[in-house]
């Protein structure tokens, strides 16, 4: 009498099941990624704390400082960007861009805390894509849309 | 060359406890400059508030606490932010704090049940 709800609760126990999963790698609460990358001879550290509905993420190298403090997410209507400084970065913006684009690939509202030399672009695009490139692995792309003919 | 044994440079607590019926996810952070504390019932960060220390030379320390983003009109989350700064002080810290609080509710309850929590596992 219930095989059609049996059925259903079967999807939707996998589902738990793989949830579950991953949320198991969070020791506590919220699930917190940390790693060092080697990039062009300077140590990189970073710190993601993912959060249900917003991710915080802070980059340091030479210390272990806070930095720059930046708040960033989508804007309606257009899809464009916002970002703004909440500590720091009065006389250096180190780290806006990083969070103005992660927030353009990832649809994600961002807080980013930016602790790398200034007047170092090479060193903010580098840290950017190690960044990008994990968060692509902890599955955080901004789904593509689908074109009409696929 | 594996040199990269060291770890992590930024300690950190994660954990949750439930306050007034709500589950309440704390992060605590050791940077070199300032302590992070991020407390949230509802999954993002919510408010974000800074704290320091102003030493004078002569006169007891006093604080300066403020809203960096976010709500502006619930002195609660003032209170938890001085609270905790005045912890870190008398701990024997001067850094500064920057204070994540995403809450459901704003009673006396919960705000004794954060600040226990944060201080029951402090990193200062």
């Amino acid at each position: 009498m219930s095989s059609p709800s049996s059925s259903f609760g079967k999807a939707s126990d996998s589902e738990a099941a793989s949830k579950s999963a991953a949320a198991s790698a969070a020791s506590g609460g919220v699930q917190v990624t940390t790693f060092t990358e080697l990039v062009d001879e300077v140590t990189l550290h970073f710190q993601i704390i993912h959060l249900a509905k917003q991710i915080y993420v802070w980059i340091g190298s030479d210390s272990a400082k806070l930095g720059n403090l930046y708040a960033a997410a989508p804007t309606r209507p257009n899809n464009s960007v916002s970002v703004t400084s909440i500590l720091g970065g009065a006389s250096d913006n180190t780290g806006s861009g990083i969070a103005r684009r992660l927030v353009l690939k990832t649809g994600l509202n961002i807080i980013v805390a930016c602790n790398i030399p200034k007047n170092n672009p090479m060193l903010e695009a580098n840290a950017e894509k190690k960044l990008m490139e994990k968060l692509i692995t902890l599955g955080y792309s901004r789904p593509k849309s689908r074109s009409p003919g696929a | 060359m594996g040199g990269l044994e060291q770890r992590f440079p930024v300690p950190l607590k994660n954990f949750s406890v439930e306050i007034k019926g709500n589950n309440t996810d704390l992060v605590i952070c050791r940077y070199d400059d300032h302590f992070l504390v991020m407390a949230t019932q509802i999954g993002t960060m919510g408010t974000i508030l800074h704290a320091r220390k102003e030493e004078g030379v002569t006169v007891e320390p006093t604080f300066n606490v403020s809203v960096i983003l976010g709500k502006r009109d619930e002195p609660m989350l003032l209170a938890i932010t001085r609270q905790l700064i005045e912890n870190i002080s008398s701990s024997g810290s001067s850094m500064p704090l920057v204070l994540s609080l995403g809450l459901k509710d704003h009673s006396t309850e919960t705000l004794k049940g954060i600040v226990s929590a944060v201080v029951e596992n402090r990193l200062w």
